[in-house]
């Protein structure tokens, strides 16, 4: 694609989808030589535009750096052409909780794109030979690439550095990437991984291999109970594919992961209830110029008519289980979850070099199907991706087959730091499946 | 969670919400902290930590490091007379 192509191909995205918050507009701008062109999930922050990560609270930032991720894809010759939509800050699973703009299914725009990287979905199946930078927290790439029909890579906690991500859950967060088949991730994923002084987290990891590969996997079985009959199916023709290719396949018992997503729920809000302190109405965004408040009175104006109303809601749960005389209860016992989350899948990769299961229960739910759902049951439709996001485990979405036309996803989850395995599996996986590309695609 | 816990919670985060969240938020919160029982029933262990990995604190060279670039931060700041700018309060 020349740089004319380029630029329609994303004006034609973000006119029928709603994929991006901010993009470059000028044609002129995607002119010029580049290697490679990719968006940033909007709570990354960036150079050259607004970073608002869905939300009103931050209209008007513009950050003086870049991202980590996307200051080491700029200079490995990427074209950042704009930031996509997402839930506010991160909360949701269908995108629909922006207050930017909530991108619209690439293969039916009367359904969500998943979430909350959903616009970095539409991104990487919209715009031919995109790379999509995405972030996940308890399923956030995973979901939006099974809804969306891309391949959506979460690394492991820690590879790829968070400086300059705007914190949802510190303990949990995590920079992937999502593209329309594995080639770009396995290119660009040693671009963006390895240690960075301004992320003590990143900086323990051991080098990144991306030789691996995988010959057995395990099904845990409790983890199929609440799919749908056509994702079961699904599911159940994508294992005898994979048996065809001469991986062996293994039923498993992980008990453990009953508790993940209560233990993911209490983290993660816990961890967000206190990232989401910083917007107060001084700092960032939408700053109040002069005003007769105390600072109470102040940040809770500020807070109260600027932040939505998911967002609203997991603060105060996250706050909720710090408080006084229940933090064991909640808070130290979700830590203790994880860990025996971890040691369930430790046990399990003794025998399997990756856990196989659907990456959502169901195919992307329509937006009046969204709108009736009550949070536990929205909650719930991240059943499947918490556990290993929870863990810290890398894990991979690759589309597995179509229903009624649209994309499904299979995921699976390797040991901490073996990402390659997984890319090596999603390659000979793409010689048994070809996957669609949306009509709007041109 | 009754309205009264979600009012006092609210206060704690700095939030200020009409009675028709409250009630809203009351219920679901409800809802969703009873799915959170099930982990009483989970096993206890004094082996966990803070993170998913291990991570261990390494110290860099004690230089100046100005960054983000100093100039583009006064840039995109508000500042007056090189000094960042806040809002008057009482």
């Amino acid at each position: 694609m020349n740089g004319a192509e380029l630029a329609a191909a994303v004006r034609r995205a973000d006119g029928g989808h709603q994929v991006f918050a901010e993009r470059l507009e000028d044609p002129i701008a995607y002119e010029g030589a580049h290697a490679f062109h990719f968006s940033a999930k909007d709570n990354l922050c960036s150079i050259d535009f607004q970073t608002r990560s869905g939300s009103r609270i931050l209209e008007g930032y513009r950050p003086p750096f870049d991202a980590t991720a996307i200051e080491r894809l700029r200079k490995a010759g990427g074209l950042l052409i704009g930031k996509t939509n997402m839930d506010e800050f991160g909360f949701g699973s269908f995108s629909a909780n922006s207050a930017i703009g909530v991108p619209r299914n690439p293969f039916d725009r009367e359904r969500c794109c998943g979430g909350s990287s959903g616009g970095a979905a539409a991104a990487a199946s919209l715009i031919e030979g995109h790379l999509a930078v995405g972030v996940s927290t308890g399923g956030s790439i995973s979901c939006p690439a099974s809804f969306c029909g891309v391949v959506g890579l979460t690394p492991t906690y820690g590879r790829v550095s968070r400086w300059g991500l705007i914190d949802y859950g510190t303990s949990l967060d995590k920079v992937g990437l999502l593209s329309a088949s594995s080639a770009p991730i396995r290119r660009y994923l040693p671009v963006i991984s390895g240690p960075d002084a301004l992320d003590p987290t990143s900086q323990t990891q051991p080098p990144l291999d991306m030789s691996g590969g995988v010959d057995s996997v395990a099904v845990p079985e409790e983890m199929l109970a609440d799919l749908s009959d056509d994702m079961r199916d699904a599911f159940q023709g994508a294992v005898g594919k994979l048996e065809g290719m001469g991986v062996e396949v293994r039923k498993v018992a992980m008990p453990a992961l009953r508790y993940a997503l209560p233990a993911y729920y209490i983290l993660a809000t816990a961890e967000a209830s206190t990232n989401m302190a910083r917007y107060c109405g001084m700092r960032y965004g939408d700053i109040v110029e002069d005003t007769d408040l105390g600072f109470n009175e102040l940040f809770s104006s500020v807070r109260s008519r600027d932040l939505g109303s998911e967002t609203k809601r997991r603060i105060l749960l996250g706050t909720f289980c710090r408080m006084v005389g229940l933090r064991d209860r909640y808070y130290i016992k979700a830590l203790q979850v994880r860990q025996l989350v971890i040691r369930q899948y430790e046990e399990v990769f003794r025998d399997a070099d990756a856990v196989l299961t659907p990456t959502m229960p169901y195919v992307a739910p329509r937006f009046d199907e969204i709108e009736k759902m009550t949070a536990l049951e929205a909650y719930h439709a991240d059943i499947l991706t918490v556990p290993p996001n929870l863990a810290g485990l890398p894990h991979i979405s690759l589309p597995c087959a179509y229903i009624g036309g649209m994309p499904a996803g299979m995921q699976l989850v390797a040991p901490h730091w073996e990402e390659g395995r997984l890319l090596s599996l999603a390659e000979r996986w793409e010689n048994e499946l070809q996957y669609r590309i949306p009509e709007g695609r041109a | 969670m009754d309205e009264e816990t979600v009012r006092k919670v609210a206060r704690v985060a700095r939030l200020d919400l009409t009675d028709e969240e409250v009630s809203r938020y009351a219920a679901d919160l409800e809802d969703i902290l009873s799915t959170f029982e099930v982990l009483d029933e989970a096993p206890s262990t004094e082996d966990f930590n803070l993170d998913p990995v291990p991570v261990e604190d390494r110290l860099r060279d004690d230089e100046v490091l100005a960054y983000p670039d100093p100039a583009r931060l006064r840039r995109e700041m508000r500042t007056a007379d090189g000094w960042v700018r806040g809002p008057r309060l009482t």
